[in-house]
């Protein structure tokens, strides 16, 4: 079996068996983190589609000083913050356009369901995704790598190029915003 | 158990609801969907690239520039010709100062005997 080395090598010659290889191999990782952030199949696919087209127009610039899957996590999250923020930027606009419309209804509503998490934890995690959904950029890349992925707070710092302790310090704000979001909306809706 | 007490467990199991999760799985024709947008993207910028030189503006600028380029090759290559001529003579006088003569215009054909 060719290795990592190997193949990126051969990507970077354009090769496409190399390319083909280089999905299958991380598509699941690349799906998964991106619809940990954006919370909706059909656009994580979009833009796992988009992060591959850029890993084989971006990959001369590889150089390896990190390894292959930080670069593509960092290629991966960024891509997702992107859309997020151009999807906000939309619908910012929309309101404007709609001002007097009265509330969207739709928001408060938990409506995401990742197919990973078992039926029994379905609903609760829902909950906690739309909790997720409302934390700034960093806290809520650090949160999905650590939870969804499963990274140690040291790959992740890797990926977000900072320190192990700056982790810890967003991972901590992240629990304590999230405790906060979870009592409001348990608060709303506990019978 | 007070509802306040009720409410830190629901928040405590909620944020306990992701351990254990699975990696979502892509879609298993993600590279075939990869290419497809590729070749498309391709596609999309000869289409570009043509519909930007067919407009009028700019096919008329090239044949111009294409026009400006001959002239001035045409130009170029008559200035050459000057060039030749004058080098022609140079090697002329060179050829009577040293007494070498073209061989091939002094053969007297008629007179010609085979020894």
């Amino acid at each position: 079996m060719i290795n990592e080395t190997e193949l990126i090598e051969q990507l970077k010659l354009g090769d496409d068996a190399a390319f083909k290889t280089i999905v299958e191999q991380w598509q699941n990782m690349v799906y998964n983190t991106i619809l940990g952030i954006v919370q909706n199949e059909a656009e994580a696919e979009d833009l796992a589609q988009d992060v591959f087209i850029k890993v084989f127009e971006k990959i001369a610039t590889f150089k390896g000083d990190s390894k292959f899957s930080t670069w593509l996590y960092r290629i991966a999250t960024t891509t997702a913050l992107d859309h997020l923020r151009s999807k906000k930027r939309k619908k910012r606009f929309g309101f404007l356009q709609s001002l007097g419309g009265g509330g969207d209804e739709k928001d408060i509503v938990p409506d995401f369901h990742h197919p990973g998490v078992s039926l029994d934890n379905k609903e609760r995690a829902a909950v906690l995704f739309k909790a997720i959904d409302a934390l700034p950029e960093n806290q809520k890349t650090a949160y999905t790598l650590h939870k969804l992925e499963g990274l140690s707070y040291r790959d992740v710092s890797e990926v977000l190029n900072t320190t192990v302790s700056a982790v810890e310090s967003l991972m901590s704000r992240a629990n304590q915003n999230l405790r906060k979001e979870l009592e409001d909306y348990y608060n709303k809706h506990y019978r | 158990m007070t509802s306040k007490e009720q409410i830190q467990k629901e928040i405590e199991q909620t944020l306990q609801s992701l351990d254990g999760a699975k990696r979502a799985e892509a879609n298993p024709f993600l590279f075939t969907r990869i290419q497809a947008r590729m070749n498309k993207k391709t596609s999309q910028w000869e289409e570009r690239t043509f519909s930007f030189l067919s407009r009028p503006a700019i096919a008329f600028a090239i044949v111009v520039l294409v026009m400006v380029v001959n002239g001035w090759a045409l130009w170029g290559s008559s200035g050459a010709n000057e060039g030749l001529t004058a080098d022609n003579t140079n090697v002329s006088e060179l050829a009577n100062e040293y007494n070498v003569v073209a061989s091939v215009n002094n053969y007297d054909y008629e007179n010609m005997t085979n020894e």
